[in-house]
C-alpha cells in the first residue's frame, strides 16, 4: 500500500514537472505574450468564460474535464485579451489603417511563435530520458522530431521579418494606392506564417504529449510512438513545404486545405491518447494515466477539436459558429475575439489576406475540422463580420477557384531589361522587381505594349516600358538627383493608374 | 481598382458613347470643360471601372491631330499634371520635396506628349526650371498667358 502511494505521489510530482513550463501559463495557452496579463477592456466575456467560474459541466465525464474546460476557456479568454491589447497598442481602434492591421497580425503570430519556440527549447533541453531512466530507444530519434520543429521556426521568423520590412516600406510610400499595393505583398508571408505557426503549435502538442508518454508510460511502446510521430510528421510535411515556399498560390491552397489536415491530426492525436490510456489501464494505475493525459497542457487548437473521450464524438457536432458581441462564438465559448475578427476584416478588405484563408483559420480555431466536407463555409453572420462581399471576393483572386484573372499570365511592371537600374535604386530582396508583377489579360497586356492596334491617335505611342522608363529618367533629370525607391514607386503608381493596372502584385519569375 | 475591364469589349465605342451620353460631341469638349481634372479623373467620370486614362488621352490625341490643335492639347495636359502634384501652384522655394513634386509633374507631362512635340516640351520644361514662374502660378487652362508664351500655337 505504501509502495503504491509512493508511486502515485511520484507520478503526480513528475507529471507536475511536465506542466511546470506552463504553470505561469494559465495566461498563455494560445500565446505566451505577457500582454495576456492585462484584463481585456471592452471585450464582452460571458461570466462563465472566467477561470474559476466553471462548474461541473454536462461534458464532465471524468473528474479531469473541468480542468480541460478551464484550459479551453482560458485559451479563448486570452485570445480575446491579446487581440484587444493589440488593438490598443495600435492606438487607433476601429477604422485603423490596414497597415496597423498587418502589424497587429504580425504581432499576434510572433507571440504564438515565441511560445512555440520556447517549448521547443525546453523540449530540446529536457529530453524525455533526462531523468536517467533506462532507454530502449535512441534518444536521438526524439531529438530529431524536435529539431524538425525548430527548423520550421527559422523560416517562420524569416517570413515575419520580411513582412515587417514590407510594412515599413509601405509606410514610407507616398501614394496611398501604392502603399496598399506594397502592403498586400505581405499577404502570402502573413498567411503562410499564420498557418505555419498554427501547424507548428500542433506539432508541439504532439511532442509534449509524446515526451510525457516516454517519461511516464513504462508499458507504452516507444517504437510504436516514434512510428506514430513519423506518420504525423509526414502528414504535415507537404503543407509545411507549401507554406514555406511563400508562393501565393501554394500558400492559399495549403491554407484553405488546413482544416482538413487539422481534422486528420486531431484523429491522430485522439488515437494516440486512446492508445496510451488503454496501455496504462492495462499496465498501470488508471489514475496515473489520467494524470499524464491531462497534465499536458496543449497549446494548439487541437484542444478545441479533440473529441471528448469517451465516447468519441466531435466537440462541435451539432454546434455551429455564430457572430456574437464578443466575437465568433460557439455556444458560450469565444472562438475568436471581436477584435480578431475586426483585424481580419480589415486585412480581407485591403486584399492582404484572402477570405477563404480567414474562413479556414476561424474553422480551425473553432475546432470545426472534423467535418471538413460538411462545413465548407462559415455561417453568413460570421462571413459578414469578416467583410465578405462580392467585391472582396473579386479583389483577392487566387487559385483555380477565382475568376479568370487568376489564370492570366504575369507580367513585370518594372521592365526586366532595366533590372540593374532598379537595383541601383533599392529594388532588391523583398522589393526585387520580380515581386512587382501583375496578372494581365491578353488584350490589356497587348494594349499596354502598344500592340493590338489599340491607339486612337498616331503621334502618341503610349507603350508601357518606354513611357515608364522615360518618366522615371525625366523625373530624375528634373529632380537633379537619383530617385529614391519611394519616389520611383510614386511615379510607377501614377502611370499604373493611367493604364488602370490594378496594384495587386504577384511574384514573377526571374527569367 | 480595375480588374482589366477597361480593355475588354469595344472600348473605343464605349468611350464615345459615354461622351455623347454626357452631352458632348467630342472628347476634347468633354475634357476642356474640366481643364484641371487629371486623366484619371476624366476616365473615372466616363466609366468608373471600364475606361482608362490612357484611353482618354489617346482619344484626345486623335481628335487634336484631326483638328491640328495638338499644341493646345499639350498645354492642357501640363495644366492637369500641375494640378495633380502642385495643387497650390508653383512652389516658392525648391527644397527636395518641392523639387520632386515638380519633377513628378514634369515627368507626367512628358509621358503624355505626342512624339511631334517632345523637343518643344523638353525645352519648355528646361525654361520653366531656369526661369521659374511666380510662386503660386497655377494655370487654369490651355489659354493661360504664361503657358502660351512657353508653348505658342504654331499650327495653322
Amino acid at each position: 500500500m505504501r509502495a503504491r502511494l509512493l508511486v502515485l505521489s511520484l507520478a503526480l510530482l513528475t507529471t507536475g514537472c511536465i506542466s511546470v513550463p506552463h504553470a505561469p501559463a494559465r495566461g498563455r495557452t494560445l500565446n505566451y505574450t505577457p500582454r495576456a496579463a492585462t484584463p481585456p477592456e471592452g471585450v464582452d466575456i460571458a461570466s462563465d468564460e472566467r477561470p474559476g467560474a466553471f462548474d461541473p459541466s454536462p461534458y464532465s465525464i471524468a473528474g479531469s474535464w473541468p480542468r480541460q474546460r478551464f484550459v479551453r476557456h482560458g485559451g479563448a479568454r486570452i485570445d480575446a485579451t491579446k487581440a484587444a491589447s493589440g488593438a490598443v497598442g495600435g492606438g487607433a481602434q476601429t477604422g485603423a489603417s490596414p497597415r496597423q492591421a498587418v502589424l497587429d497580425a504580425i504581432d499576434e503570430v510572433k507571440g504564438t511563435l515565441d511560445g512555440v519556440e520556447g517549448t521547443f527549447t525546453k523540449l530540446a533541453a529536457h529530453r524525455p530520458r533526462a531523468l536517467g531512466e533506462q532507454s530502449l530507444n535512441d534518444d536521438g530519434l526524439f531529438s530529431r522530431f524536435v529539431e524538425h520543429g525548430s527548423a520550421q521556426v527559422t523560416w517562420l521568423r524569416g517570413g515575419l521579418g520580411s513582412a515587417t520590412g514590407l510594412t515599413e516600406v509601405a509606410s514610407e510610400v507616398g501614394d496611398p494606392d501604392m502603399e496598399l499595393g506594397v502592403l498586400r505583398m505581405t499577404g502570402p508571408k502573413l498567411q503562410a506564417t499564420m498557418f505555419g505557426t498554427l501547424l507548428l503549435a500542433t506539432w508541439v502538442d504532439f511532442l509534449q504529449f509524446s515526451a510525457a508518454i516516454i517519461k511516464h508510460c513504462f508499458v507504452c511502446s516507444d517504437e510504436k510512438l516514434f512510428v506514430d510521430l513519423h506518420r504525423v510528421q509526414r502528414l504535415m510535411e507537404p503543407t509545411l513545404k507549401d507554406l514555406e515556399s511563400l508562393d501565393p498560390e501554394r500558400v492559399e491552397a495549403a491554407a484553405t486545405a488546413m482544416p482538413e489536415l487539422m481534422g486528420k491530426l486531431t484523429q491522430e492525436f485522439a488515437a494516440l491518447q486512446a492508445q496510451t490510456r488503454e496501455s496504462m489501464r492495462v499496465g498501470e494505475k488508471v489514475l496515473t494515466a489520467a494524470q499524464v493525459l491531462e497534465m499536458v497542457s496543449m497549446i494548439s487548437t487541437l484542444k478545441m477539436s479533440l473529441p471528448r473521450l469517451p465516447p468519441a464524438a466531435p466537440v462541435t457536432l451539432g454546434m455551429s459558429l455564430a457572430m456574437g458581441s464578443g466575437g465568433v462564438m460557439m455556444g458560450s465559448r469565444i472562438v475568436v475575439s471581436a477584435e480578431w475578427v475586426e483585424m481580419m476584416r480589415r486585412l480581407v478588405q485591403a486584399g492582404v489576406i484572402s477570405l477563404p484563408a480567414v474562413n479556414a483559420a476561424v474553422r480551425i480555431h473553432g475546432g470545426q475540422v472534423m467535418m471538413a466536407q460538411a462545413y465548407q463555409d462559415l455561417p453568413q453572420g460570421v462571413r459578414d463580420a469578416l467583410g465578405d462581399s462580392p467585391e472582396v471576393r473579386g479583389m483577392h483572386v487566387t487559385g483555380k477557384a477565382g475568376a479568370g484573372m487568376s489564370e492570366a499570365p504575369k507580367h513585370h511592371v518594372l521592365p526586366k531589361e532595366h533590372r540593374e537600374w532598379f537595383e541601383q535604386r533599392g529594388f532588391k530582396g523583398d522589393m526585387d522587381i520580380d515581386q512587382f508583377c501583375v496578372r494581365l489579360e491578353k488584350s490589356q497586356h497587348e494594349a499596354i505594349h502598344g500592340g493590338g492596334n489599340w491607339r486612337l491617335g498616331r503621334t502618341w505611342p503610349g507603350e508601357w516600358n518606354r513611357m515608364l522608363m522615360k518618366a522615371l529618367s525625366d523625373a530624375e533629370v528634373e529632380a537633379g538627383r537619383r530617385l529614391t525607391r519611394n519616389a520611383v514607386l510614386d511615379i510607377v503608381a501614377d502611370r499604373m493608374k493611367d493604364y488602370r493596372i490594378p496594384m495587386n502584385f504577384v511574384t514573377g519569375r526571374r527569367r | 481598382m480595375s480588374d482589366g475591364r477597361s480593355w475588354q469589349g469595344n472600348w473605343k465605342a464605349r468611350l464615345y458613347e459615354r461622351v455623347r451620353g454626357r452631352g458632348y460631341d467630342s472628347l476634347t469638349a468633354f475634357a476642356e470643360a474640366r481643364p484641371t481634372a487629371s486623366l484619371e479623373e476624366l476616365a473615372e467620370e466616363l466609366g468608373k471601372d471600364d475606361i482608362a486614362g490612357v484611353q482618354v488621352f489617346s482619344g484626345l490625341v486623335a481628335e487634336a491631330e484631326r483638328s491640328h490643335r495638338l499644341t493646345r492639347l499639350v498645354r492642357g495636359q501640363f495644366v492637369r499634371e500641375l494640378h495633380a502634384y502642385l495643387s497650390t501652384g508653383w512652389p516658392s522655394e525648391m527644397g527636395d520635396e518641392n523639387r520632386f513634386k515638380v519633377a513628378r509633374a514634369l515627368a507626367g507631362w512628358y509621358s503624355f506628349t505626342p512624339e511631334t512635340h517632345k523637343e518643344r516640351v523638353d525645352r519648355a520644361g528646361d525654361a520653366l526650371l531656369a526661369n521659374p514662374p511666380p510662386a503660386g502660378w497655377r494655370p487654369l487652362g490651355p489659354d493661360d498667358e504664361l503657358l502660351r508664351t512657353l508653348l505658342p500655337d504654331d499650327e495653322a
